[in-house]
């Protein structure tokens, strides 16, 4: 590499600052012995480790469940840094692979555990931190789809800490006005897209449509392909072939993507650029009937009045529709991995069996909004009453993603699998191509990958 | 400087440095910030990129640039760009200047005016962005609103690749206009008074002292505020990300948010960094370009 | 240019006018900072609506919006100094000082600008990495130099080359030095323009975001980042009345910066006349 340089210059700046920085550097060193991974900490010499995470949670984490930790572990201070989403596989990636990485603990979203497994910087928990693993932390409790995602190669690199899934959003007061029975689990495809006209219609007496059927992530994003592979899944197909090959240009798959883009005519007007907030917005302001979204809003978007028009009672949340194999979904988890340069991986891995613990799972989903991985929580009395239907929901969409593999691929390319969705996807929903020739552009550039 | 006198050789030594003087602080920065970075894109453009340590992997010679160059997506990107500049760059530069000149009225005021006449170029451009979107949007949107009482139907500002295109272009000329304005009044300021007391007492018209003399005069500060405006365009990708993504489609993908989807959102840095050695090129090139245009514009002028 | 009365009012109305126009989205933005979260976006759009205060104390506390501030205020001032005073003196230097092969280096340093800065992210996280200078202002003042000075050189390359050159050569015959002219003829005669590109300066180091993104985390993070974090709250919707407070009192400060050293523009401008 090209740097000798920096190097240079990081050792006279190493002799002018002298024993000062090995003085303040040796408590840290000296509490990092190995065999006891640095311990939890003591009342005199508390133990500090860094969390990065993504910016939308990481403030909340800090005010609320930092402190709901330190009642259990007082000796371990947590600073917890947000990064933005664009940046965090980068940064991740650069500061795991770093000498001194500044990080000991990193919260990394679904698709990234291969990426960073691939810096051999990640502890392996079942066995490295086997040790420190709290004799009550019941691993066989997850359930299988949430702790599948922080899982390479057979190896369990981290913990589920916060999970979402893709969700049916559905508001009573559109369904009951145009006559429909409201979405149920078994709702299929089909019966979505015969109803779907006759959701466009007039509530304020104006005379022209003023509420659309559905809303959802159309324009040009990442997450978009997600809402059109969970189609893709719920009719049975897949992204890529045990070889890794593209193997949604198929016949089938091509129906699935028209289905999507055809739901841009039951949309309102500028859906086609439509991401995340804005389909948010517009189901939240009660101008559509349903939207495909992350379970994480249902707080934003029916209890919250501070940010919602709606009421509680008039919003419900299922699994996507059923396609010819079952209904849909996809995984959208937040895995915490503790890195293998951190002098103090005790403390970071207790930090994180607490987050994943009964405890920290139901501090989170009633703090934070997030929501719990464990099949106990999940069963258990919810934390809010609210969260009773989400909870039950929620546990579905579980089984339903398990069985039909509903996750973005799992590889160490597969941020650039999701681009090439991203790119192709987007001009099918904007008409710029039609679903055939979008697929197979995508499939083409997919298998020159190389995956 | 008397003591130069003695010592012919050394003072013109001390001469020079002091000329190179000039030129050095901001060479030195430069080198030292940029050097590094530099080497390190051009040598990852030829190599293939490690992601989990982001050092160069194996020399692959000319295979990124192979790639970029037959990639069909990369020249739309440019082509995108080069629409966007086309109509974006005149019309900042015209409306500026104007604009300049109606905001350089002599009353009290004026001086409060230029001050808020900056803010769009304060606002974050992921706010700008937003807030634009927000008013245009054909369904919550202000104008949508507007045109609505007096009976026109909504326009998709987004979903429509040419609207999107102004959109863009739209925002980009809000946000940078300001920034025009701030310099041309400066240079309106700078020019020398008695010329045009000279002019005034001659008799001419305004519209000849703008000809044969404000234009002529300010042609240096047009020609470098179109240099350095071109430069902070053929970079916008801020606010393209915030209004469209990119979209509808890939209606205003210009190439630097491709670059950056690219890199960050695709993890292909090696590609990435043969696009921004590319780009660097056909940017030197037509700045080159640029910069003798507008020398033989100065000399034409004086 | 002293026209009739009524043109002059017809100028003084139309720039009023457009600023009016240039101002409106601003003025949007202010409006929102004051809704609740629910009535952004609603339709038709509210122009009455129960005002609240949520968005700039709940919100602008929980996101350490002063701290980072204070670091938007550093990095912006002193990387717009250190361009400022680098950025002119080479500006200078090209514009008036006879140099061979300057002409190429100042090209080259105005060319420095046409690399996208996607590409200098990545590599300058890895050199402050190595230099254990992550996260800090310096790093960001460095980084935002290499965009700031070739702008500076090269705007007051423009004003300097406006100038009538008989400025120097009367101060030469004084017996003035190179570096003395340039202080104190050729830099308050030219104030105007400095005024101008120092705001410009400091106004682009203020909005970046790319950079701040990547070289800090925590210490030195700017309210751009800020900002991009409450964009990116994908809990539970993106809180725009948030978004739109912390974009209202990022402004502010530079607004008051400009009318402040408004008052040199004008200083600059007298003085010029009386000297020229």
């Amino acid at each position: 590499m090209t740097g000798k340089h920096p190097n240079a210059i990081r050792l006279t700046r190493r002799a002018a600052l002298g024993a000062a920085a090995a003085a303040v550097l040796a408590p840290r060193a000296r509490a990092a012995g190995p065999e006891d991974g640095g311990g939890l900490g003591t009342a005199e010499k508390p133990i500090s480790i860094r969390v990065m995470t993504n910016d939308a949670f990481s403030k909340i984490w800090q005010t609320t469940l930092v402190p709901e930790f330190n009642k259990k572990f007082p000796n371990i201070q947590v600073t917890v840094d947000g990064v933005a989403y664009s940046e965090q596989l980068t940064k991740s990636l650069l500061d795991l692979s770093g000498a001194k990485p500044v990080y000991d603990v990193v919260i990394t979203d679904d698709p990234w555990t291969p990426q960073l497994a691939q810096t051999n910087a990640l502890l392996d928990l079942k066995k490295d931190a086997a040790a420190w693993t709290d004799p009550g932390f019941d691993w066989a409790d997850f359930n299988p789809a949430p702790l599948a995602a922080s899982e390479w190669k057979g190896v369990q690199y981290g913990v589920p800490v916060r999970s979402n899934m893709l969700l049916m959003f559905y508001n009573r007061t559109h369904y009951r006005k145009a006559g429909l029975p409201e979405p149920t689990p078994k709702l299929t495809w089909a019966e979505f897209m015969a109803q779907a006209p006759k959701l466009v219609q007039d509530l304020k007496g104006e005379g022209k449509p003023n509420a659309w059927a559905i809303d959802t992530y159309f324009g040009r994003d990442q997450l978009t392909p997600t809402i059109w592979q969970a189609i893709l899944n719920a009719n049975g197909g897949k992204l890529l072939d045990a070889n890794n090959k593209a193997a949604f240009n198929t016949k089938d798959g091509v129906a699935t993507l028209q289905t999507f883009v055809d739901l841009l005519k039951y949309a309102p007007p500028g859906a086609k650029n439509h991401l995340f907030n804005d389909s948010l917005q517009s189901f939240r302001q009660g101008q559509v009937a349903a939207m495909f979204m992350w379970g994480s809003v249902y707080r934003g978007t029916a209890i919250d009045p501070a940010t919602t028009t709606l009421k509680p009672d008039e919003v419900g949340a299922q699994v996507m529709p059923v396609g010819s194999a079952l209904p849909g979904t996809h995984r959208g988890i937040w895995s915490g991995v503790v890195s293998r340069k951190s002098p103090t991986p005790r403390a970071a891995w207790a930090f994180l069996q607490w987050m994943s613990s009964k405890e920290g799972e139901a501090a989170s989903s009633s703090l934070t909004g997030g929501f719990p991985a464990r099949r106990s929580t999940l069963a258990g009395t919810p934390p809010a009453p609210w969260l009773a239907p989400v909870f039950a929901t929620l546990q579905m969409a579980y089984d339903v993603a398990e069985k039909g593999q509903m996750w973005r691929p799992r590889l160490v390319k597969s941020d650039s699998v999701q681009q090439v969705l991203a790119d192709e996807v987007a001009r099918a929903t904007s008409g710029e191509i039609d679903a055939a020739a979008a697929l197979a552009n995508a499939a083409n550039r997919i298998d020159k990958l190389r995956l | 400087m008397t003591i130069g006198m003695k010592r012919p050789t050394r003072a013109r030594l001390a001469d020079t440095a002091g000329r190179w003087g000039f030129l050095t602080p901001a060479f030195l920065i430069l080198a030292a910030v940029l050097a590094y970075p530099i080497l390190y894109t051009i040598e990852i453009s030829f190599s293939e990129i490690d992601i989990a340590t982001f050092m160069p992997g194996e020399f692959v010679g000319w295979d990124n640039y192979e790639t970029v160059l037959t990639d069909e997506r990369f020249w739309y990107a440019l082509r995108v760009t080069l629409i966007y500049l086309v109509f974006a760059l005149p019309l900042q530069l015209l409306l500026g200047f104007v604009i300049a000149w109606l905001v350089n009225a002599e009353w009290r005021g004026r001086g409060v005016v230029r001050a808020l006449f900056i803010i769009p170029m304060v606002v974050a451009p992921v706010v700008a962005g937003g807030i634009w979107k927000m008013m245009l949007d054909p369904l919550w949107g202000l104008t949508t609103y507007l045109l609505g009482l007096v009976g026109l139907p909504a326009l998709d500002w987004f979903g429509d690749p040419v609207l999107a295109m102004g959109a863009i272009v739209l925002i980009d000329t809000w946000r940078w206009t300001p920034f025009v304005v701030l310099i041309a009044t400066a240079g309106l300021l700078s020019l020398p008074r008695d010329v045009f007391e000279a002019a005034e007492i001659d008799g001419a018209n305004w519209w000849t002292t703008l000809w044969r003399i404000t234009i002529p005069l300010l042609v240096p500060v047009i020609a470098a505020t179109f240099v350095v405006r071109w430069l902070g365009a053929v970079k916008m990708f801020d606010i393209a990300l915030a209004a469209t993504a990119g979209g509808p489609g890939r209606a205003t993908n210009v190439i630097n948010l491709f670059i950056y989807q690219e890199a960050f959102r695709g993890m292909k840095f090696a590609e990435s960094a043969a696009m921004c050695v590319v780009v660097l090129v056909i940017t030197t090139l037509l700045t080159g370009l640029f910069l003798r245009g507008s020398r033989v514009l100065e000399a034409r002028f004086q | 240019m002293r026209g009739s009365r009524l043109g002059h009012r017809l100028r003084v109305g139309g720039g009023v006018f457009v600023c009016a126009l240039f101002l409106f989205p601003v003025f949007w933005m202010v409006l929102t900072s004051f809704k609740a979260p629910r009535d952004a976006f609603t339709r038709p759009p509210k122009l009455f609506f129960t005002p609240t205060l949520e968005s700039y104390t709940a919100y602008l506390t929980f996101a350490d919006v002063p701290g980072r501030m204070l670091n938007t205020v550093i990095v912006a001032a002193g990387a717009g100094l250190v361009s400022i005073v680098a950025g002119a003196m080479a500006g200078y230097a090209l514009s008036r000082i006879r140099l061979r092969g300057a002409a190429t280096i100042g090209a080259v340093i105005l060319l420095s600008r046409g690399v996208p800065p996607i590409a200098l992210a990545v590599p300058m996280f890895i050199v402050a990495r190595q230099l254990d200078l992550l996260d800090r202002h310096i790093t960001l003042i460095l980084a935002y130099c290499t965009f700031l000075i070739p702008y500076v050189m090269w705007l007051m390359r423009g004003f300097f080359a406006a100038l009538p050159r008989e400025l120097e050569e009367a101060a030469a015959i004084d017996g003035c030095s190179r570096f003395g002219t340039f202080l104190r003829i050729i830099v308050p005669i030219s104030l105007p323009g400095l005024i101008a590109t120092f705001i410009f300066s400091v106004i682009l180091a203020w909005e970046e975001l790319l950079f701040a993104l990547v070289l800090t985390s925590r210490e030195a993070v700017t309210v751009p980042v800020a900002v991009a974090g409450i964009a990116a709250d994908m809990t539970s919707g993106v809180n725009w009345s948030a978004l739109c407070a912390v974009g209202t009192i990022t402004v502010i400060p530079v607004v008051i910066f400009s009318l402040a050293v408004q008052k040199w523009l004008i200083q600059g401008l007298s003085d010029g006349a009386t000297k020229a």
